[in-house]
């Protein structure tokens, strides 16, 4: 091969390289700045009143007096509304019985667009669930529902032989010549003086627990029982682990035992994680009862099985990058095998050992299978350390996934999900990082 | 070193102070359907905030909360079918006397894209739809376009009542039926399929999607209470023996005026 075509294999090899770097960062940059941009307007948003006055009554928080001065205000430019709405409820009475039919059903959308963009109407009972008593507590959802109260969205239905087609028509063209027709225009104009938006950080996000199903507050239970349920796993999974993997390197004989133990290892490290999740109700739940229902050391027991064998694979290999010159010379002063493995070997191997210990964290804190159906709850409140035996917990992992799919309310609630989905990657990114850093001090100091 | 070896000290403290915060109190633990979900999770809230127990919900279709009541790992079991002769049978084995009682009325709505003209359909032509005897809408009255029939899993309860009370004991889905698992996520399938047709509680029902009549009759809290729509169901939660304490106050919730209101405004119908 002639110097030329080196260099252009050379060359279009480098080419190749930055390249596929370059996609691998843009594919990162499209996952992850979705994830937190909107994550973040979970925390940081344009809250209206509503929400102050939910953060007031829910969890005692905020200036009262200041809060009474802006209901007060808002309270004063919702006044007209509701005055027009009884003058229309007063003249429909006042209507034959064919032009109050045609009123009274477009007029209860509007009444229930209302409530639902200012909360409860007054003389209206307190709605029993506590998302019906307040507004919209978020600037961008209000905009939605005003546009509800704006507009009506209709299907042509006129050609049964094809698909219909989406059209809005304006409801105040259909009220023309009633009293009522002045509110639209009037809500239009005042939206902001009824819900007051201000730039809000609601730290709560993190700190609080949810109210009514994560509707409103925030996600604390999540993130806790996430904690929990990883710090648990790692508590069983890794002396277990480093032990097992001491076994594998120094102890075991070779031979053909330790060989069907070892790829017993590396078959359960590729096996799915749903069924670790179905072994754990069978054999923790319902064979060995460590607890009665669903708790947080079921899952816990469940998780560290599935990351153990990842643990002893990363204690192996960095007990086996340990120079065999270290454990000679120890053993040439005259220390016994134990004595050299615990002061010679393992501190040597400590970086490597923790480095995938803290990795098998980050897999624990984000798996979802596993806990469905051992730990995981869909609601439930931050539990006490004490109840880690007996209690279930709601876990960011499993609650995503519940948020996504299962929810009643769940195109409500979408920033609550980003919120949850950016905590966890944070979690998970936090505990990577720990790891890098320790492992670069541990090594600092075995080298000093 | 020693240095981060404190932080880390000082952080699991204030971690532990935090947890030992919340006090142990006796819960409530219920296990089971989607439908009934939206119900339990409300009453679970209303219970925390009125007698302070805690109360927590997983929503993991009827027939794993059945089970979770044989093998006696939750405390209420939210269904929503009656117990299957089978699991009756399992559960006398194990000492387990199911005892069910009604929490809500609930109607199975038919539900397809809001796009479709189709307005009403009878209970055999959805049998026809979902056997595969009928595969595209323009031979039930809609456009010429294929249908694409959306069902539950096999663990859950809304499918099971939809096979009872339309389909008969014997019939068969097609086989290219779409399975989702769970309320939500067939609405969410339905509201993006102009094709789709697929069965929902009829609290679930939301703007996204349309509701079909059966057999002339518009699903509503109208029509389901007085039994003329002819998918009405009730919904159970399911204790063993007659409920106590606790569990009993929350199995009573629906006759409590509080109660009732969550109910309608959750959109379910009251039994009582």
């Amino acid at each position: 091969m002639n110097l030329g075509t080196r260099k252009l294999l050379d060359r279009s090899f480098t080419a190749l390289g930055i390249g596929s770097i370059v996609i691998m960062a843009m594919t990162l940059l499209i996952v992850l700045v979705p994830i937190v941009t909107n994550g973040l307007g979970a925390l940081v948003f344009k809250g209206t009143i509503e929400h102050r006055k939910m953060l007031a009554a829910e969890f005692n928080r905020g200036d009262r007096a200041e809060l009474e001065r802006q209901t007060a205000l808002a309270d004063s430019s919702r006044k007209p509304v509701y005055a027009m709405m009884a003058a229309f409820e007063q003249e429909l009475t006042g209507m034959d019985e064919p032009r109050r039919q045609q009123y009274q059903q477009q007029y209860a959308q509007v009444r229930s667009a209302i409530q639902t963009l200012l909360g409860p109407i007054p003389g209206d009972p307190l709605p029993a669930l506590t998302r019906s008593q307040y507004g919209q507590t978020r600037w961008e959802k209000a905009e939605e529902r005003l546009h509800e109260v704006l507009y009506e969205k209709k299907w042509d239905y006129s050609n049964p032989d094809a698909p219909a087609k989406e059209y809005s028509v304006s409801r105040a063209a259909g009220f023309e010549g009633t009293s009522l027709v002045k509110l639209f225009p009037y809500v239009e104009k005042n939206i902001d003086r009824m819900l007051m938006p201000e730039w809000t950080l609601y730290w709560g996000f993190i700190t609080d627990s949810s109210v009514d199903a994560h509707i409103f507050g925030g996600i604390w239970p999540e993130i806790q029982g996430t904690l929990f349920l990883a710090i648990g796993a790692m508590l069983f999974a890794f002396p277990l682990g480093v032990v097992a993997a001491i076994y594998f390197t120094e102890y075991a004989r070779e031979g053909f035992f330790t060989s069907v133990l070892r790829s017993a290892n590396s078959t359960l490290a590729g096996v799915p994680s749903i069924v670790f999740g179905l072994f754990g109700l069978a054999f923790f739940i319902n064979t060995l009862k460590v607890s009665e229902s669903k708790s947080v050391l079921a899952g816990s027991l469940t998780l560290a099985i599935m990351i153990l064998p990842t643990i002893i694979r990363a204690a192996e290999e960095a007990i086996l990058s340990v120079p065999k010159t270290y454990k000679e010379a120890s053993l040439s002063l005259g220390s016994t095998k134990w004595n050299t493995i615990v002061t010679v070997i393992l501190p040597a191997a400590l970086p490597g050992i923790i480095t995938g210990g803290v990795i098998s964290l980050g897999r624990a804190a984000g798996e979802t299978a596993p806990i469905i159906f051992t730990a995981a709850v869909s609601v439930g409140s931050a539990i006490g350390l004490a109840d880690v035996f007996s209690s279930p917990t709601p876990a960011l992992s499993w609650n995503i996934y519940n948020l996504a799919s299962e929810h009643e309310a769940a195109s409500e609630i979408r920033h609550v999900q980003y919120g949850m989905v950016l905590s966890l990657v944070t979690i998970v990114l936090l505990l990577n990082l720990s790891a890098i850093v320790l492992r670069a001090r541990i090594s600092q100091k075995l080298k000093g | 070193m020693k240095h981060w070896g404190r932080i880390l000290l000082v952080g699991f403290l204030a971690l532990f102070a935090a947890a030992c915060q919340q006090k142990a109190n006796n819960s409530i633990e219920i296990d089971g359907s989607t439908t009934v979900g939206p119900l339990a999770k409300s009453f679970a809230a209303h219970f925390r905030k009125s007698y302070g127990i805690e109360v927590t919900v997983s929503e993991s279709g009827s027939g794993n909360g059945a089970k979770s009541l044989i093998n006696k790992s939750c405390d209420i079991a939210s269904m929503s079918r009656s117990m299957k002769p089978q699991e009756l049978e399992a559960a006398k084995a194990k000492g387990i006397n199911p005892v069910a009682s009604i929490v809500a009325l609930d109607g199975l709505a038919m539900v397809v894209h809001p796009s479709n003209p189709v307005q009403n359909l009878t209970k055999s032509q959805i049998a026809d739809i979902y056997t595969g005897k009928v595969t595209r809408w323009n031979q039930v009255g809609g456009p010429d376009a294929p249908i694409v029939v959306i069902q539950r899993e096999s663990n859950s309860g809304t499918q099971e009542t939809f096979k009872e009370l339309v389909l008969g004991k014997d019939a068969r889905i097609i086989k290219g039926a779409e399975t989702q698992a769970s309320n939500g996520s067939v609405k969410s399938r339905v509201s993006l399929t102009p094709g789709a047709i697929g069965f929902l509680g009829l609290g679930f029902v939301d703007a996204s999607v349309k509701k079909v009549a059966v057999d002339g009759v518009e699903p509503s809290a109208e029509t389901v209470s007085s039994n003329r729509y002819p998918l009405s169901r009730p919904l159970y939660l399911v204790t063993d023996g007659e409920p106590e304490g606790d569990v009993k106050k929350f199995i009573e919730l629906p006759k409590t005026e509080e109660g009732k209101r969550m109910i309608s405004e959750l959109g379910f119908i009251n039994k009582y």
